[in-house]
């Protein structure tokens, strides 16, 4: 494995900039949280409920300091606290729950995008000023710049309450129960359909742009025009030549988007009413489950880190160069 | 005709995108004349669908859909270019300095530009937002703002580290011209196409933050912009009982306004990267080689 010291740095610096924020915003907050939190405990506000969302929220008598390392180790042990929603379920079990959606729908997204963009992205560039690529090509900047919300609100509006073509909500058929049985697998696949549609335009347009831009200045290269002078077919000098090394730029892309994928998503999840993290986040901010928003956001960071990191480590195998460099 | 918009107008993409921008921004500025009237006042009745007296129909609680329209392109424009102007100043600075400065100053800030842009945004708005509770615009511009800069002081940095070594910059620091000066007259007015294109990507960003922010009833709900209009929508199921021109209207202002950005971005991109450029000239010379091409089968 070869990844810098610097990437490793910065991905320290991240985290701790998240585990810090957490920390701090609570106790910078103007009025108490704290209060807040236990008026929306309550019934429940038990004295040992009360007492769990003091010690997390700074409303006990210690130095910042002892406060901060206490935190510091309920990380560790990963216990993020309660939920002040669902208490007395911790904010572990209630992130763990919705985890899951949120991941398939994530993967799935980026899956397809990806097949569809590279290839686009590695058409255009291929027929570099023709009709395709006049056409295919602003498309794709326009993608980005249309926000999920809006994307979501038609998609959901057209397919499936004008049309009813799909399910209006939710990641299953409520009527059924979770099961490993064809019926169920469908209906999960049937209700996944417009969200991973919706979180798709904008991955396929950035992927898609990554690809032309890198495809473009590999096709310069020498061993392109090599492999069109070995009298190779053209589908072979733009795959095996040009796609497959165009293709570093865009993983690279891929995993410093994952936050914005993570941002889509929780629009499209609220919109859809899909059980994710995106909506467990959303009923958090409007009930002031502060514990829950503090976990998602380490849980996202985390998620992204994660994948920067094994970029970074593909990436590293892939690419002859980099590892002479770190040598 | 002004010399550096040339290239722009040059290009249909680019001025249909201007159009589409000085369009709306014309009628967020005169939104007094065309839309007379208090865009919060209740008018009719609930949900009517579009009609002569309603062009755009009206919304759950009997609101004007099209003053509403009208009126939300101000909040929405304004909140969305500000902010873009703020983060692009803040990264274009950041990176100029981080890369013409070098040494322990570089490595600090490259380390949190990066550290920065590995954060999921839209969960630390989130997070931010819920902390400081309903927040008027100014608020969230500052909270977009600050998140946001990164990918800007990246490019920036990149650039400038490719500048900073050339002559012109060696011979002005042997005048003896202080740094700040060779930073922003020497070195910055060569960036001027990153500048261009950092800062209509900033704004596109603003407005898909502010967007969410507000949909997901982080705005404040007094104020009429497209983001809160569609939270209204919303929260009124608008959708669900068929009110499509309720979503609709806000959508497609923010869906033009992302277009018409767009469509600019993409002509900057093409200014600054002259490879990426697919304009009438290539369409020649591929059409060129592929008669020569096909002569050549002939001749075989």
């Amino acid at each position: 494995m070869h990844i810098s010291r610097r990437r490793l740095g910065v991905y320290a610096v991240a985290l701790a900039f998240a585990i810090v924020m957490n920390f701090v915003l609570p106790r910078l907050m103007p009025g108490s949280p704290v209060d807040a939190m236990i008026a929306q405990l309550g019934p429940r506000a038990t004295p040992a409920a009360i007492e769990a969302i003091k010690a997390r929220f700074g409303a006990v008598d210690q130095p910042l300091l002892s406060q901060f390392v206490d935190y510091l180790k309920g990380l560790a042990t990963l216990d993020l606290g309660v939920s002040v929603k669902y208490y007395p379920q911790t904010v572990t079990q209630v992130l763990g729950r919705s985890e899951i959606w949120t991941s398939f729908l994530v993967v799935t997204a980026i899956i397809f995008s990806l097949c569809v963009g590279v290839v686009l992205g590695a058409v255009a560039a291929w027929r570099r000023g023709g009709r395709f690529d006049t056409i295919v090509s602003p498309l794709a900047v326009i993608m980005i710049a249309i926000p999920p919300v809006i994307i979501a609100l038609t998609t959901l509006f057209v397919f499936a309450v004008s049309l009813q073509w799909f399910p209006v909500g939710y990641a299953y058929d409520p009527n059924l129960d979770p099961a490993f049985n064809f019926t169920f697998i469908g209906s999960v696949f049937a209700h996944a359909i417009l969200p991973v549609l919706t979180l798709s335009p904008y991955l396929i347009g950035e992927f898609q742009t990554t690809m032309r831009s890198s495809m473009i200045s590999v096709l310069g290269e020498d061993y392109v025009t090599m492999g069109r002078a070995k009298g190779l077919s053209h589908r072979a000098v733009m795959f095996s030549y040009g796609a497959r090394n165009a293709m570093l730029p865009v993983l690279t892309n891929l995993a410093l988007m994952l936050g914005a994928v993570f941002g889509g998503s929780i629009v499209t999840e609220i919109v859809f009413n899909y059980p994710g993290l995106g909506l467990t986040l959303y009923t958090a901010s409007i009930t002031r489950d502060y514990p829950v928003i503090q976990g998602q956001l380490l849980l996202m960071t985390l998620a992204t880190l994660g994948a920067n990191l094994l970029v970074d480590i593909i990436y590293g195998l892939v690419d002859p160069r980099l590892r002479e460099a770190s040598e | 005709m002004n010399f550096a918009l040339q290239p722009i107008l040059a290009q249909k993409k680019a001025v249909a995108g201007l159009i589409i921008i000085v369009v709306l921004g014309l009628m967020a500025l005169f939104a007094p004349v065309i839309a007379p009237g208090e865009p919060a006042a209740r008018v009719g009745r609930s949900h009517q669908p579009p009609s002569v007296e309603h062009v755009m129909g009206t919304t759950k609680m009997g609101r004007d859909v099209y003053r509403q329209f009208v009126w939300g392109a101000r909040t929405s424009l304004a909140v969305g270019f500000a902010t873009g102007i703020a983060i692009t100043i803040l990264g274009t600075a950041i990176g100029l300095i981080a890369g013409y400065v070098g040494g322990r100053t570089d490595a600090v800030l490259d380390l949190v530009t990066n550290a920065v842009l590995v954060i999921p945004n839209l969960p630390l708005l989130i997070l931010l937002a819920s902390f400081a509770g309903t927040v008027g615009p100014m608020t969230i511009m500052v909270i977009i703002a600050l998140t946001s800069w990164p990918w800007g002081a990246r490019m920036t940095r990149a650039q400038t580290l490719a500048l900073r070594n050339r002559d012109f910059v060696t011979a002005s620091k042997m005048i003896g011209e202080p740094a700040w000066r060779i930073i922003f007259v020497e070195i910055l007015p060569n960036l001027t196409p990153l500048v261009g294109i950092n800062l209509v990507g900033s704004i596109i960003y603003a407005l898909v933050a502010q967007t969410t922010l507000e949909y997901l009833g982080f705005g404040d709900p007094l104020k009429v912009s497209w983001g809160t209009m569609l939270y209204n929508a919303q929260n009124s199921s608008a959708i669900m009982v068929g009110a499509w021109w309720d979503i609709g209207a806000p959508a497609a202002g923010i869906a033009l306004t992302g277009l018409g950005l767009a469509l600019l971005n993409f002509t900057f991109d093409e200014i600054a990267n002259p490879q990426l450029r697919s304009g009438p000239a290539l369409t020649r010379w591929f059409r060129l080689t592929r008669a020569r091409n096909r002569q050549l089968e002939a001749r075989r």
